[in-house]
């Protein structure tokens, strides 16, 4: 009783407590704030990283595997399976408008089914939006609908208005074609990243502005091009072509036009992916449906002939003309809503045992045929991140643990300072016990009070991070979250309760453990000694 | 339960050495004393004589020096020098009250929560809740009784001297003690205050039977008690009774 009346009148009469409040307070908001945007950015990365990818591939690279048609078929009636899509993944020589020549990785794609599993539409950046992007205060962008009158969403006819031919792009890259600027007919394009040609230039708004290229020539000068990649822009693609057994045959070359761009929110990917129709690049690289001369024995045993190219003599051999099915070299498979990805890998797991007896010695069976999840796919990236988070909340805990050695630092002075009222309280009959709670209690309160405010503190900061981050920009001229460095356009931030309730809880156990020194001390005083304290 | 003329305390044998550092300094040298149930004690002695000392000892608030005769301090029937912590806890919060020269009242604390601490402290918290009304109907008694009504929710550092002193009388009595171990009480207070004081204490023996022990160095003082021992070097010189006794 006499510890919560002791406890109150501490908190209320003394400026040491509100000084230790504050600093559990910032350093509580502070661990919340890190994580939270760390956790966010996590995330980001991981949905903007499995946007290509679905939940799950079967993979057989290099040569591929054939009646995926089938495969994809079985995987679409089962339950727990929502879509599936065949892909070919190779790399290939990419000639830029700039006439540079680079090495890419290539993707085959059946549009259709491709937009089923992934969400790569949603990813096309040339399409009309209605309200500038938060960074966007000038209205910069290209892409923004001019109207007149917001409700009527009339047109504006005098402002720059590409809201059309942003519509006819965002058309043209989800079916992946665009018209032949002769002839005026749809012909296969392809996709590629944003970042791929350089020609787009990220602003601190957050958005491209397109760029013309710069082709050198051999004089040592250069010439410049108009250039819109999803207009008048393509691409030259080299790709090596392999027989059925994988081995090199030819280098392919086609001119891809380009529908569109897209943006995933990787790097790595809008820098170095293209997508191209995936019948024009089984054709390409020689994986497409053909007739072959199938050689068989003779059923003659005693027929023999000479080989032509070593003369010696064996079996006769006769040929007929077969058919070599087309090949993927993986179908990427969408787990229903509710199944998460390591479930959905032991469905496909199951149901391809089912297709490689269905093919037997035409396809790869199900103990060697590789299953990914998109987190497979994506280890690296996510441990690295991972590791990143961890190492950051790691220095952070270090320098918020100060708080301990802060708070057992004011608690040894404000004990020192009541070393005499604590003689009293002994003469008066409190027991250590009695003493330590009354010093626990305290730090308990201190820390109860300094975590709710650090906790509201932070989750008010990581909602409205991103406001504050823009005032900082406009009055301060402090512009940490740049996003011409970063790729997404503001800073991403998530507040989970279970990390608040741990930040939360820590908080005043960091409290508890800085006062409980001082109070052990403080109990095991010698009351005579302390009612002599001066 | 002891009879009024039975000894309420008997104190045999006390030593108490303080080792400062490694130099051990004797302060008791084996104190003996008895006193009667409503007896007021004063003990005399020079500074350092170890007068303050006894009376730590005797309230349970420091722990004898071990000799080679047996030490007791028999409060009541009980040993005090060989209580374990929690029934010498106990023992201080329910049977002794200790008034100390400076106050010692709790800074923070009002008038009235600094008498009724001690309750707070006796009876714990739900034991304190239900003897919550009573508990300070007998603190605002008491602090009426010693003129300090119109004083309940001011704090200690707004009163005088005396006023204060009157305070931690009050939360000495609280819990109804049987023996009031006072160490120079009013040696902080001038002359007139300090009668008053002894007064108020004077009557609340009268009317209660509480059992004294106050350590002075001031004769005055000494001459309203019943008895007077001389603590001279940490052994008991004089022990003289005086007539003014109230039974």
């Amino acid at each position: 009783m006499y510890q919560s009346l002791l406890t109150r009148k501490y908190l209320t009469s003394k400026i040491m407590p509100l000084l230790a409040m504050a600093a559990v307070m910032l350093s509580v908001a502070t661990i919340l704030i890190t994580w939270s945007i760390m956790g966010g950015f996590l995330n980001t990365l991981l949905s903007s990283g499995r946007v290509m990818i679905g939940d799950v591939a079967v993979v057989w690279p290099n040569v591929g595997f054939a009646h995926y048609d089938d495969l994809i078929e079985m995987l679409e009636d089962t339950e727990g399976i929502e879509a599936a899509s065949p892909v070919i993944e190779s790399f290939g020589m990419v000639k830029l408008p700039n006439d540079q020549v680079e090495l890419m990785q290539v993707k085959g794609v059946d549009p259709a089914s491709f937009s089923r599993v992934t969400s790569f539409e949603d990813t096309l950046w040339w399409h009309p939006i209605e309200k500038p992007t938060s960074k966007d205060r000038d209205g910069e962008d290209l892409r923004i609908i001019r109207v007149n009158d917001p409700e009527t969403k009339d047109i504006d006819e005098s402002a720059n208005d590409y809201s059309a031919i942003f519509t006819e792009m965002e058309k043209n890259g989800k079916l992946m074609q665009r018209p032949n600027p002769i002839t005026g007919a749809m012909e296969p394009a392809g996709l590629i990243g944003i970042e791929l040609t350089g020609l787009n230039d990220r602003t601190g708004a957050g958005i491209y502005a397109p760029m013309n290229p710069i082709i050198p020539n051999a004089s040592g000068g250069y010439e410049s091009d108009s250039v819109f990649m999803p207009s008048n822009g393509s691409i030259g693609l080299t790709v090596l072509s392999l027989d059925s057994d994988g081995r090199p045959v030819d280098p392919v070359t086609r001119t891809i036009p380009v529908a569109n761009e897209f943006q995933t929110g990787i790097y790595e990917v809008d820098s170095s992916l293209v997508l191209v129709r995936l019948d024009l690049l089984q054709k390409m690289l020689r994986m497409d449906q053909a007739e072959r001369v199938v050689r068989t024995e003779s059923t003659d045993p005693f027929a023999f002939e000479r080989d032509p190219q070593t003369g010696e003599l064996r079996p006769k051999m006769i040929e007929s003309i077969g058919i070599d099915p087309a090949r993927v070299t993986s179908v990427i498979v969408r787990g229903a809503d509710g199944v998460d990805a390591n479930d959905t890998r032991e469905i496909v797991k199951q149901v391809y045992a089912r297709f490689a007896h269905k093919h037997p010695g035409e396809v790869p069976s199900e103990h060697i045929i590789m299953l990914r999840t998109w987190e497979d796919t994506n280890r690296t990236m996510i441990e690295a991140v991972k590791k990143e988070t961890g190492l950051v909340l790691f220095i952070f805990g270090i320098v918020s643990f100060t708080t301990v050695f802060l708070v057992l630092a004011i608690f040894w002075s404000m004990a020192s300072e009541k070393t005499r009222d604590i003689g009293i309280l002994r003469a008066l009959g409190a027991s250590t016990l009695g003493i330590t709670w009354l010093w626990v209690r305290y730090g308990a309160v201190i820390g109860l009070v300094g975590s709710t405010l650090g906790t509201a503190l932070g989750t008010i900061i990581v909602i409205n991070i991103n406001g504050i981050h823009g005032w900082m920009g406009q009055t301060l001229g402090i512009v940490i979250w740049d996003p011409r460095v970063y790729y997404f356009v503001e800073i991403p931030r998530e507040v989970e309760v279970s990390k608040a309730l741990i930040v939360f809880v820590v908080g005043i156990l960091t409290c508890i453990l800085g006062a409980l020194i001082p109070a052990l001390h403080s109990a095991r005083m010698d009351p005579v000694k302390a009612l002599r304290f001066e | 339960m002891p009879s009024a003329t039975t000894p309420v305390l008997d104190v045999r044998n006390v030593h108490k050495t303080y080792k400062l550092g490694r130099v051990k300094v004797p302060v008791l040298h084996g104190v003996d004393l008895t006193m009667d149930h409503g007896q007021w004690t004063a003990i005399l002695g020079s500074s350092g004589s170890g007068k303050s000392t006894l009376l730590h000892l005797i309230g349970g608030l420091d722990r004898t020096t071990k000799s080679s005769n047996a030490t007791t301090i028999v409060f009541d029937g009980r040993d005090v020098a060989s209580m374990g912590k929690g029934a010498l806890d106990r023992y201080r919060s329910s049977e002794v009250g200790f008034v100390f020269q400076f106050y010692h009242l709790l800074p923070e604390l009002s008038v009235l929560e600094n008498v009724t601490v001690g309750a707070m402290i006796r009876y714990g918290r739900l034991g304190y809740m239900s003897k919550r009304k009573e508990t300070e109907d007998r603190a605002k008694d008491l602090l009426d009784r010693f003129g300090l009504s119109h004083r309940l929710r001011h704090r200690s550092k707004e009163l005088s001297g005396g006023e204060r002193q009157r305070v931690a009388i009050a939360r000495a009595l609280i819990n109804e003690p049987r023996l009031l171990l006072a160490d120079e009480p009013t040696g902080n207070l001038d002359r007139k205050t300090g009668d008053a004081i002894l007064d108020v204490l004077a009557e609340f023996r009268a009317q209660h039977g509480l059992t004294m022990l106050m350590v002075t160095h001031d004769q005055h003082v000494a001459k309203r008690a019943d008895r007077v021992i001389r603590l001279i070097d940490g052994r008991v010189q004089t022990d003289e009774s005086q007539v003014q006794s109230p039974f």
